[in-house]
């Protein structure tokens, strides 16, 4: 019988992951054709200083809405190797819900303070550390009411190890009815940023969110 | 509970435990995509040089289960240089680099269309010309395939089209449909993600247990 890969799942409820879920299960890559399927990215925009402080949008202008909270961690490929100078960018929503993303309907309002777009370059370390307003959860699915739970979007890119992924909060509102949070069952754990004091610095509190990427030499395993 | 299909896949040994991977939602940053880069035949907007090969444009679009196009997904590709090298970290200074050639972007498509101008990618290693593109999207987390150009006599020893049924082969072989104003041909493909017509997609996470 001809062997195959995976069977991707369709996210309960995700109407999108409904219409764009194969159906098929992945096919198997030859070994003979691994490397090309195997992205590279040199990409390393221009960044500007203060853009991984989402929480105003210049150093003297008003802090956004909300509770604003520090997102740090490493960022380590699978064999504990760090991913430096990749780019890690980061999104989210605002304290009521709402994305300034021309696309975003829902009707919760905009925050004129906060645009809710960071990026930084990882350390030698692998790490990286942003400031952002704890975002809120916003109403997916108004006619079933489900809705997100709170979380932040992340998209790393370096070398061979590229990620987009998200964050989310331990014990969150609507975390069990997520879509995604299903379909990752035991292993939702692995998204959760770990909450830390700050008593220092002027944020009310942390999440360490360490990142575990495949690298160049850990994509296929035998 | 139902286990992640990522980390079921993985080698339990010397490995740490991956971060699952999720969908990119409707409102990935469009600020931070670049579209200039679909256009591969620059390298340095502004500046003469040009990568060697033949230019080609890919012409293409993603489609749902409804026949409606995959709006507001971001495509990346990924693709060798004329002579079938590809620029890596362990490439960088080898001679068969051109350095007017990089071979990777992502674009963020409004409708599922997309349009990329590039370099017809060198045979190697009894691969032929292929582009791999990797979708990311709301409701999906990440979807890998490659595509090939119609009349390439290689296309009949490729060891990717060779491992799948022939109509399987058909639906990643772009079509010549024409030329633009400067006379490069222009290549289409319909990639179909779900349903009828089904596009091929792989798993660059081989399964224990599935070795050869
Ligand atoms: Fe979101």
């Amino acid at each position: 019988m001809e062997k195959l890969g995976r069977k991707l799942r369709i996210g309960p409820t995700d109407n999108t992951s409904y219409e764009r879920t194969p159906r098929e299960n992945l096919r198997i890559i030859p070994p003979a054709a691994r490397d090309s399927f195997l992205p590279y990215s040199r990409v390393q925009p221009g960044i500007r200083l203060g853009e991984n402080d989402l929480t105003r949008l210049a150093p003297d202008l008003p802090r956004a809405d909300g509770d604003a909270i520090e997102m740090s961690g490493q960022i380590l490929d699978d064999t504990g190797q760090p991913l430096r100078h990749a780019l890690v960018e980061i999104w989210n929503a605002n304290k009521y819900g709402k994305y300034a993303h021309d696309l975003d309907g829902y009707s919760a309002p905009l925050d004129p303070n906060f645009i809710g777009l960071g990026r930084m370059l990882t350390d030698e370390e692998g790490r990286y550390k942003f400031w952002t307003i704890d975002p809120g959860c916003y109403l997916a699915r108004p006619d079933i009411n489900r809705w997100r739970p709170k979380h932040i979007h992340l998209s790393i890119r370096g070398g061979a190890s590229r990620l987009i992924t998200q964050m989310y909060f331990k014990d969150a509102e609507h975390n069990d009815t997520d879509p995604m949070r299903i379909v990752m069952g035991d292993d939702f754990h692995l998204n959760i940023g770990k909450q830390y004091e700050t008593p220092n610095i002027d944020v009310e509190r942390g999440y360490k969110f360490d990142i575990v990427i495949r690298g160049k030499d850990s994509t296929f395993f035998e | 509970m139902v286990k992640n299909n990522m980390n079921d896949t993985i080698n339990p040994t010397n490995r740490l435990p991956l971060t699952n991977e999720d969908t990119v939602g409707p409102y990935y940053p469009i600020c931070y995509d670049h579209d200039d880069r679909m256009d591969l035949t620059k390298s340095i907007v502004g500046q003469q040089f040009e990568p060697k090969g033949d230019k080609i444009i890919l012409r293409g679009r993603y489609i749902d289960k409804n026949g409606d196009g995959a709006h507001g997904a971001l495509i990346e590709f990924w693709q060798a240089n004329a002579q079938g090298v590809f620029r890596t970290e362990d490439t960088e200074s080898s001679p068969e680099i051109d350095p007017h050639f990089d071979g990777y972007t992502r674009y963020r498509t409004v409708t599922g269309d997309f349009e990329l101008k590039t370099i017809k990618s060198g045979t190697q290693l009894g691969r032929a010309p292929n582009i791999t593109l990797t979708l990311f999207s709301d409701g999906i987390s990440r979807l890998v395939t490659q595509v090939f150009f119609e009349n390439e006599i290689s296309n009949e020893t490729d060891p990717v089209l060779m491992s799948l049924p022939q109509d399987k082969r058909d639906k990643l072989i772009a079509r010549l449909v024409g030329e633009d104003d400067d006379n490069i041909p222009i290549y289409d493909i319909e990639i179909i993600l779900a349903g009828e017509g089904e596009t091929p997609f792989f798993d660059d996470f081989l399964a224990l247990g599935w070795r050869d």
